[in-house]
């Protein structure tokens, strides 16, 4: 069957089996490969999408899903000019990535809990965070990421990433 | 609290070894070449910190090429605490013999003395004749249409001595040792059995801290897989068959049940390690699980010996007292 969907703000037709999933066409189809497959079920966090606004482990939303649907994967997140988004930014300058294998689902999250709470306290962005496990890091630069993040957004500079998006 | 003692890499007299190259390629960049896997731990910052440090350029000119077995030579596994160290200190012979040659053959170049030379941000400059200067690379070329080749190799090789068989004994088992104290404060819920790590305090002894940050987050994520050894993961295995095959049903920590850590890092230098360093990356779990089960016997007076201390055992110990 054919679905339609917009991804990173492009739109895209594909022919999927009902049997897909939406990370496959993800990473295979479309070949972004920032969402990862960590179990397969659920569990980890690591294929974390917004879908319609809301993160979603794509591993357990079917492809026929997604037809009419609204994506967004950590490829979105860069400016048209090829910029970072701040959130990727703060991953990067506080050592958040270790592996990075959990860290595309991570900043997903963190990207989810800033629209609601722009200057989260670190409990709060532990407990948005808590579906996303992370093997090596230990969370602690992950958390200070997504507050870094939150006060350079909220100091001003980034509000073209609100348009972009 | 609890205090560790760890000999790092495999020592016993195990012929372990590191290689790596270091030589300028194309118009402005210096290319590291060894076959150490970076699994993020962050060998490869470190290779790059330790190139940088000694031929006085800046980070950004480096490139690696990392683990390709047609253009590496052998840098040993990504395991026993060993890269930093070995690879680490392949790489800073590799580039003092750059430096080495550069030297050597920049002298020749403006026929002049060694102290009469210097070299910073990829210029190799006399401090006799001001016009005696060019690039690392326009030496490079200069060599190469002669067929000389500009590039530097270090290979480290330190001696370990097998154990008596008997005693156990030897000169020195393993190449360096490092420790690692941590204290933790926790909370038993009496009621539930959860415990809840509020705080934790590391204080690791790194040699010396090629990349500080680095550091801190191989004693943050220790610390996470350390408390997740100590309270929750186990792995049930009935007939060789694994019973809890997956997240829900083997606990691995989340963002909510790791603490903050307070890093301190401790630098004694006294290491063949390349400025002193030690390797620190399965040190910095190793502590956790003991720090936990004492402060655990702090809180309630039960001593465990079987981990993970679950919910459920606590609860049991607590019935019987």
């Amino acid at each position: 069957m054919e679905i339609t969907f917009t991804i990173n703000n492009e739109k895209r037709s594909l022919e999927v089996s009902p049997h897909q999933r939406l990370l496959d066409i993800i990473r295979k189809d479309l070949g972004l490969t920032a969402a990862k497959e960590g179990c397969g079920k659920g569990e980890c966090g690591a294929c974390t999408v917004l879908f319609n606004g809301e993160p979603v482990a794509s591993c357990l939303v079917l492809a026929p899903q997604a037809d009419g649907a609204e994506i967004l994967t950590v490829e979105g997140l860069i400016s048209r000019e090829g910029e970072l988004h701040p959130l990727q930014q703060a991953f990067l300058d506080t050592g958040a990535v270790q592996c990075g294998f959990c860290i595309p689902g991570s900043i997903m999250t963190g990207y989810r809990l800033l629209q609601d709470n722009p200057e989260p306290k670190r409990e709060e962005v532990r407990q948005a965070l808590a579906g996303n496990i992370c093997r090596c890091t230990g969370y602690q630069k992950i958390v200070d990421a997504v507050q870094l993040a939150a006060s350079r957004m909220q100091s001003g500079g980034d509000s073209s990433w609100a348009q972009d998006l | 609290m609890a205090t560790i003692m760890f000999g790092f890499g495999y020592g016993e007299g195990f012929p372990d070894h590191s290689i790596a190259s270091v030589e300028p390629v194309g118009e402005n960049r210096i290319l590291i070449r060894t076959s150490a896997a970076d699994v993020g731990q962050g060998i490869q910052t470190v290779a790059v910190q330790i190139a940088s440090e000694v031929l006085k350029l800046d980070p950004e000119y480096f490139e690696i090429v990392e683990g390709d077995t047609h253009t590496t030579q052998n840098a040993g596994s990504s395991s026993a605490t060993r890269q930093t160290y070995f690879t680490g200190q392949a790489v800073k012979e590799a580039a003092e013999d750059l430096l080495g040659n550069i030297y050597h053959h920049a002298s020749q170049e403006f026929t002049t003395n060694h102290p009469e030379m210097a070299i910073k941000d990829g210029r190799i400059f006399s401090h006799v004749n001001s016009e005696d200067e060019m690039t690392i690379w326009e030496l490079r070329d200069r060599l190469a249409d002669r067929g000389i080749e500009l590039k530097g190799r270090g290979t480290f090789f330190p001696r370990t001595y097998k154990p008596d068989p008997e005693t156990g004994q030897s000169e020195r088992v393993y190449v360096g040792y490092s420790y690692h104290t941590q204290v933790v404060e926790v909370v038993v819920d009496t009621v539930t059995g959860q415990v809840t790590v509020e705080k934790a305090y590391s204080a690791i002894d790194a040699g010396k801290a090629i990349n500080p940050a680095g550091v801190e987050g191989q004693v943050e994520g220790g610390t996470a897989q350390g408390l997740g050894m100590a309270l929750m993961e186990e792995q049930v295995i009935e007939k060789g068959r694994t019973l809890n095959p997956d997240m829900s049903r083997y606990l691995v920590p989340t963002a909510l049940d790791v603490p903050e850590v307070e890093t301190v890092i401790v630098e004694n230098e006294d290491t063949d390690g390349p400025f002193g360093a030690k390797g620190i990356g399965e040190p910095a779990m190793i502590a956790t699980a003991p720090a936990i089960i004492n402060a655990i016997y702090d809180a309630i007076g039960v001593r465990f010996y079987r981990l993970p201390v679950t919910p459920e055992k606590i609860k049991a110990a607590l019935e019987q007292n």
